[in-house]
């Protein structure tokens, strides 16, 4: 994954970019599939920890998620955004889907209190890159409005929907609305997403 | 709702799934008609995306083998060969790249992050070998990048090379991560200082004759306002004896 992302960088996908590996594991091939794994199961099992709080839900949604992934994987799409955002989009909407069925949302409160597991000795390299967009995401975040803040906070990190989260907030619904979306804006520029 | 330019506004929320299906419906119908919402949807889900990578986790081991073995029973799906009504993003093709790694800050350290990955498995043949040293200080470094509180800090050093300075005030450590030193010889070595209101306390010596690496620094970064990095003469000395080629600053 590092070496991918080192020396490609912000070009056209090369044969070991994400895009290319989907296109293999469309084909059926399960090697691109074990690569497009190392690039993607951290994020995705982080985001769905993240909703979810329960670990065994986030790695069941995890693992849910990048079965469809290789089920799926021929209707990926370059031409509606990268296969990340493809693949994390996939993630979020059912880390969602899970929160907001009323079980899921009674269980993760009682099992919240379950541990992390300690990771694993050769990801040392992958966590400084994690360290790093963690630091950036942070940075950036914390140039938006406390109002923006919160309600990107909110819908993503919770899976609120805006009504929840103007709810929450005891704020308009338009404000909500507007806030989520100059917030993202804000944050796309400072993180430099292009697309 | 009906509105246009109220429409648009939800952007935002439907990069977020924090839409009601209902409504997600009838926005993903809007976009079909409007390449500039689209153009924006594509830009905040990308940008969602990089908040996913902030919260990334590292998977416990079983979990990669579970999804393997389960997937000689899915069957693949073939391409879609009609648009679904729910996914109609259109648009020009657009520039395709790894987001991950973006940020051209992230160069340096990403170099040393690979020799350190390189460096722990050696450390963790060795490990397996019987070395519990390494295998410790390869578990104090990880323990040390998992630390909540853990800051990154690049600098680049005077002649060429550059670090990332890892520290956590609540772990008490510091680890140096080093690329491209340029090379000393064998009657001299780089070592390391916390800087502390103006003195120079020892934190240890690079292992001589290597470029690339990662070192945990001796001692605790409590107190400290940087690291600093001298060339000193093989064995290393009490105090510097020249001013440093190289000083990270860290966060106190």
């Amino acid at each position: 994954m590092h070496a991918v992302a080192r020396d490609n960088g912000p070009v056209a996908p090369g044969p070991g970019s994400l895009e290319t590996l989907l296109e293999r594991v469309s084909r059926g091939d399960q090697q691109a599939f074990d690569s497009v794994y190392t690039a993607v199961a951290g994020s995705v099992l982080g985001l769905a920890h993240r909703v979810l709080r329960d670990p065994a839900q986030s790695e069941e949604v995890t693992q849910e998620v990048l079965i469809e992934v290789w089920r799926s994987a021929a209707r990926f799409d370059a031409g509606r955004g990268s296969a990340m955002a493809w693949i994390m989009t996939l993630a979020h909407r059912r880390a969602v889907d899970r929160v907001r069925s009323a079980q899921a949302s009674a269980d993760r409160e009682q099992r919240a209190a379950a541990r992390d597991h300690s990771p694993a000795f050769d990801e040392v390299s992958e966590q400084v890159e994690r360290r790093l967009e963690r630091e950036q995401v942070r940075r950036c975040l914390g140039q938006l409005t406390e109002l923006q803040r919160e309600s990107v906070n909110l819908a993503y990190y919770r899976g609120y929907t805006y009504r929840e989260t103007a709810d929450v907030l005891g704020t308009a619904l338009g404000t909500v609305k507007t806030r989520l979306r100059d917030g993202l804006i804000r944050l796309r520029d400072c993180l430099g997403v292009t697309s | 709702m009906n509105d246009s330019a109220d429409l648009h506004t939800l952007t935002g929320a439907y990069a977020l799934d924090a839409l009601s299906p209902a409504e997600a419906a009838e926005f993903a119908r809007h976009l079909a008609e409007c390449p500039a919402c689209s153009q924006e949807v594509r830009e905040l889900r990308e940008t969602a995306t990089r908040l996913a990578f902030a919260v990334a986790q590292v998977p416990p081991p079983g979990l990669r083998d579970r999804v393997m073995w389960s997937l000689p029973e899915v069957r693949q799906l073939p391409p879609l060969v009609v648009e679904p009504v729910v996914v109609p993003l259109r648009g020009p093709r657009w520039r395709q790249r790894l987001p991950y790694l973006a940020a051209a800050a992230c160069l340096a350290i990403a170099a040393g992050a690979g020799v350190w990955a390189v460096q722990a498995q050696r450390d963790a043949d060795r490990a397996r070998d019987g070395n519990i040293q390494a295998e410790q200080r390869a578990s104090d470094l990880e323990t040390l990048m998992a630390a909540p509180d853990a800051t990154l800090r690049t600098g680049s050093m005077r002649g060429g090379g550059g670090a990332t300075v890892v520290s956590s005030q609540r772990l008490g450590r510091t680890a140096f991560v080093y690329h491209d030193l340029p090379p000393l010889g064998t009657a001299r070595v780089y070592q390391l200082w916390y800087s502390q209101n103006g003195s120079m306390i020892p934190a240890g010596l690079v292992t001589p004759g290597r470029t690339d690496g990662a070192q945990l620094l001796a001692g605790g970064p409590r107190g400290a306002d940087a690291v600093g990095v001298t060339v000193e003469p093989s064995g290393g000395s009490p105090t510097p004896s020249g001013p440093p080629v190289m000083v990270v600053p860290i966060p106190s």
